[in-house]
């Protein structure tokens, strides 16, 4: 079998071509772009020679992300709208989640698929349904109205209304991996618990909680990393600057086509944070896998 | 050493039940909680519900997409010029929608199936870093990805780039790039389930190498390959980043490309809830066909069956 | 590995009295199934009790009740008298040792060990103090800081003792707890296991399919065997008086001969097994087809020309050596076949060849004749 690694190696080679093809070199173009030059059509004229990098778009996007930079609004937004829905996924979704894992009983196969059959439709869709919704005239302020709350303007510049859109957008992402981390739980030692006299909000506190906590970071990880690139929900539920997040700023210069080079740049900022993120979960999952390593 | 009888109780210390702190119905464990199940229900109400609704709407009868005005099926087939299967803006992102993903399937799930392949079993210098670079799509925003290959097509005047322009290559290529990836994980994933030994039975029983892969492992990966293709099937209907960054308008607008423009217009109809309405229903049938046809593969050829049949394979061909 | 030496000097674990379990009429349905069905056991104080029986046979889901995992469907599982049906098992004083111990993984040994005693409202010190000392008396005073998984399946199991018996139980309930452990730890630690409930006096209620394992340990043993109990009794008792068929066969080899009671007296039968007539000992009057059950270790295999009482004819069809004995199957004239098991103490092997002709002798006592049907057992 000595030369079988030939033929594997060989299966590869078109995949890792496409990959280098596809993702390396345009990751490349990104640097080159934000490290270049403009014209005076304002087109960007990008540098593919690293001696001779520009790092004047790179130095202002990093300071216009920071408080009283250009861009903080969209930083301090996509902040605050991200870690609210995080909690809003972990708040909602967990409960979820366990139910599912631990009390479905008979009726589990329904419910995973009443839980999961929001995968299979279109995001655009989901929040198209909500436009509907929250229209001026739609049943979400019909409701209010009977109720006496009156009538809102959900869908220009609400911030609670992005959040609650981002919430419903994501939390099957979330509700996926601590799902099936509470399901591989091992029953036993809630029951340990419980016979060792903790009760149930203890046993909870002291077994389930810790022992879940990587599928809780895997579930954070999977909705945080698209949050940052997106756009698209604020544009629908939102459309105002007010309510702009990173991904919008990116956007706008990109494909507003004026400022492509700091668009570039401003993309760097947001691996740089995400990469920041990726490494303390690498590092935590490592830790937790070397203390639970069985 | 022998107990025969059992004797009465002795007086006790230890008291047998310690005193409760907490009402009975939260600390029995014998139920189920209540207000997590209520919770449960809500959270599948409340995820479903509005897609329903917007379902609805796609049959109302007036042009609001959020009052009700009556049942029709005008925005279906009724009206002759706005209607979905009669406005060319709807039927042309429908077709260039399926396009795609059939070009996306064509292309990624071949593409995956090798490199996971090799992936699984080449060792040598290199391989590091193509496990790195597989898992690169799945760990960056698709904005970035998106922006990143807007740059290289427009900006890169070196070949292949210079080939393609924004627009259907573009596109696939786009969408292909991303797909590529969730089919490496999940055919690795079912690589790793199967492990060595039927690929070593294989070998002992006097297959070489590539008989081997063709008889024994390719068939056992079958049910993997068709899943992944279907997941790049819904991946690619449903995705709008990249498609939106490598789309040169006109012709190469899909369905979630229309959304996105027109969900908030005031002019627009019931026709968009019910373009969506399609994607959705495509994409439900796919997975649900898909479902059946792997329990049907299921059935079939469990792992035993898929070990027996090798043998007869082997002494039968050639 | 001296865990009962050291329980001598320590007051950490026991200590107490109590621990009288009653289950009275306990029954268990998950949906049609019966898994215990309405049984009735009396658990002395500081007895070592086993539930014994092959899987599914309920025996776990009893532990399972009496430790709380379970409702009743109906019946009562009393402590000491106080019912424990409506009780949740954080308020029992009743510990389990888990079938894989069911270790928390993200603790150190000693915080599992402390885990229970948090609750008892056990000052930190305190705990730390008795927690320690139950390591030491398991002997892993030095893997207090170790996580579960860096053990061997023998310390985990040791750390599952310790985490139980540190709360001093009324009752401590284990869940075949040797039976993940590789054969040679497993006989070493029934003995230790045997000799540290003498030392703390606790109640042991141990379920195990393992008839070995139950027969070396307890003092009293329920067999069970679909969801009731077949009989109870010590291990002697068990072993050589089962009540039943299935008692006979699950516990050890069993040759079962259909035979027939042409009379009895309530203390000697006579029997006719084929062509022969036997003497056996019976506790019952009356005649009809039973079955008889001897002990292979109970057959003595004669030369051919030994005659007598209660002596078969027979011929050898088998002879396997197992190191400290033979075991030959002698097939009889009725074709019947009967398993033997001869010390190996120097015997003759030629003469155990195949087809070798014998007589096997079955001494009066050694028959076990399980009461034909419509009889009445005089007790």
């Amino acid at each position: 079998m000595r030369n079988d690694g030939a033929i594997w190696r060989n299966f590869a080679i078109p995949g890792v071509v496409w990959l280098i093809l596809f993702v390396v070199i345009p990751a490349y173009a990104v640097l080159a772009v934000a490290m270049g030059q403009i014209n005076s059509l304002l087109q960007p004229v990008p540098q593919w020679n690293p001696i001779d990098w520009n790092v004047g778009f790179v130095k202002e996007a990093f300071t216009s992300v920071v408080p009283g930079g250009t861009y903080w609004p969209a930083t301090r937004n996509t902040i605050t709208y991200v870690a609210s829905t995080v909690v809003l996924c972990f708040a909602i979704g967990y409960p979820v989640a366990y139910y599912v894992a631990r009390h479905a009983g008979r009726r589990k196969g329904l419910l995973l698929l009443l839980i999961f059959l929001p995968f299979w439709v279109s995001y655009l869709m989901r929040m198209l349904a909500w436009i509907g919704l929250l229209a001026p005239d739609g049943y979400v302020n019909q409701v209010l109205g009977w109720i006496g709350i009156g009538h809102t303007e959900w869908l220009s510049g609400n911030p609670y209304s992005v959040i609650a859109a981002l919430t419903y957008g994501y939390i099957p992402y979330f509700i996926l991996p601590v799902y099936a981390g509470l399901d591989r739980l091992d029953q036993r030692l809630l029951e340990a618990s419980r016979d060792l006299g903790a009760n149930p909000i203890r046993s909870f506190l002291r077994v389930t909680l810790p022992l879940s906590w990587p599928s809780i970071l895997a579930g954070s990880v999977l909705i945080v990393l698209p949050m940052f690139g997106d756009y698209y929900t604020n544009d629908l539920i939102s459309g105002s600057p007010h309510t702009n997040m990173l991904g919008n700023s990116v956007n706008l210069l990109v494909q507003g086509g004026s400022q492509k080079n700091l668009g570039a740049a401003l993309v760097l900022v947001l691996m740089t944070i995400l990469a920041i993120g990726m490494l303390y979960y690498l590092w935590e999952t490592k830790r937790q896998q070397e203390k639970l390593a069985a | 050493m022998s107990v025969t009888a059992p004797p009465e109780a002795t007086p006790k210390h230890a008291p047998p039940v310690r005193p409760s702190r907490m009402p009975d119905w939260f600390g029995n464990p014998w139920g189920r909680p209540r207000w997590l199940k209520a919770t449960t229900w809500v959270y599948i109400a409340w995820s479903l519900l509005p897609v329903l609704a917007a379902i609805v709407f796609s049959f109302n009868d007036g042009r609001s997409r959020s009052v009700w005005q009556g049942f029709s099926t005008r925005w279906w087939w009724g009206d002759p010029n706005l209607s979905v299967f009669h406005d060319p803006i709807y039927t042309n992102a429908l077709f260039h929608s399926l396009e795609l993903a059939a070009l996306d399937m064509l292309i990624a799930t071949p593409l995956g199936f090798l490199l996971a392949l090799g992936l699984s079993r080449w060792r040598g210098r290199g391989s590091g870093t193509a496990n790195f670079l597989m898992l690169v799509p799945l760990t960056t925003p698709e904005l970035a990805m998106a922006v990143s290959l807007l740059l290289v097509f427009t900006q890169l005047s070196v070949l292949p780039f210079t080939a393609i322009a924004l627009g259907t290559g573009a596109q696939v290529i786009g969408q292909v790039t991303f797909s590529v990836s969730y089919v490496v994980v999940i055919v690795r994933s079912r690589l790793a389930a199967i492990g060595p030994e039927y690929e070593e039975a294989a070998r002992d029983l006097g297959a070489n190498a590539r008989q081997s892969l063709q008889h024994v492992l390719f068939p056992l990966l079958a049910p993997a390959a068709f899943a992944s293709t279907l997941i790049v099937f819904a991946l690619s209907i449903d995705d709008f980043v990249v498609t939106q960054y490598m789309s040169a308008g006109g012709e190469t607008v899909t369905i979630p490309m229309l959304l996105y423009a027109n969900a908030r217009g005031a002019a627009t109809t019931p026709a968009l809830n019910a373009v969506a309405t399609i994607m959705v229903l495509v994409t439900l049938v796919g997975v649900g066909g898909a479902y059946l046809v792997l329990r049907w593969f299921g059935h079939r050829s469990g792992e035993a069956d898929a070990a027996n049949q090798m043998g007869m394979d082997l002494t039968g061909m050639e | 590995m001296e865990m009962a030496a050291a329980a001598q000097a320590s007051p950490v674990v026991g200590g107490h009295e109590g621990g009288e379990v009653r289950l009275e009429a306990l029954e268990k349905r998950f949906d049609d199934v019966v898994a215990v069905d309405a049984i009735d056991l009396q658990i002395a104080s500081g007895e070592f009790f086993s539930l014994l029986g092959p899987s599914g046979c309920g025996k776990t889901t009893t532990l399972r009740l009496i430790a709380g995992f379970e409702r009743p469907t109906s019946g009562d599982v009393r402590l000491d008298g106080v019912s424990l049906a409506q009780v949740p098992p954080d308020r029992r004083n009743v510990n389990t040792v888990f079938q894989s111990y069911a270790l928390f993984p993200h603790l150190n040994v000693l915080d599992n060990v402390a885990f229970g005693m948090r609750y008892q409202k056990v000052k930190k010190a305190e705990r730390e103090r008795r927690a320690k000392e139950a390591l030491e008396l398991v002997e892993l005073g030095d893997y207090a800081k170790r996580r579960p998984h860096q053990l061997s399946g023998g310390q985990q199991q040791r750390v599952a003792l310790a985490r139980a018996l540190v709360l001093r139980p009324s009752v401590l309930l284990l869940d075949e707890p040797l039976g993940a452990l590789d054969a040679k730890i497993r006989r070493a630690l029934r003995v230790e296991l045997k000799a540290l409930q003498e030392e703390v006096g606790t109640t042991f209620i141990f379920v195990t399919h393992d008839q070995e394992e139950a027969l070396s340990m307890s003092d009293r043993i329920a067999v069970m065997h679909e969801g009731r109990v077949d009989q109870v009794g010590t291990p002697r008792e068990i072993y050589e008086g089962p009540a039943t068929l299935f008692v006979a066969d699950f516990l050890g080899v069993a040759n079962v001969m259909d035979v027939e009671v042409v009379t009895s007296d309530g203390t000697g039968c006579r029997l006719r097994v084929g062509e022969r007539e036997l003497r056996a000992e019976c506790d019952f009057v009356g005649t009809g087809a039973a079955s008889a059950v001897v002990r292979p270790e109970r057959l003595r295999v004669a030369p051919h020309d030994e005659v007598g009482e209660n002596h078969i004819p027979g011929m050898i069809d088998r002879t396997v050596y197992v190191g400290s004995n033979l075991t030959v199957m002698v097939r009889l004239a009725n074709g019947g076949v009967l398993q033997a098991s001869v010390p190996n103490d120097g015997v003759d092997l030629d003469s155990h060849e195949q087809g070798a002709p014998v007589s096997v002798h079955v001494p009066p006592d050694a028959l076990r004749i399980l009461a034909p049907s419509g009889v009445t057992p005089a007790t």
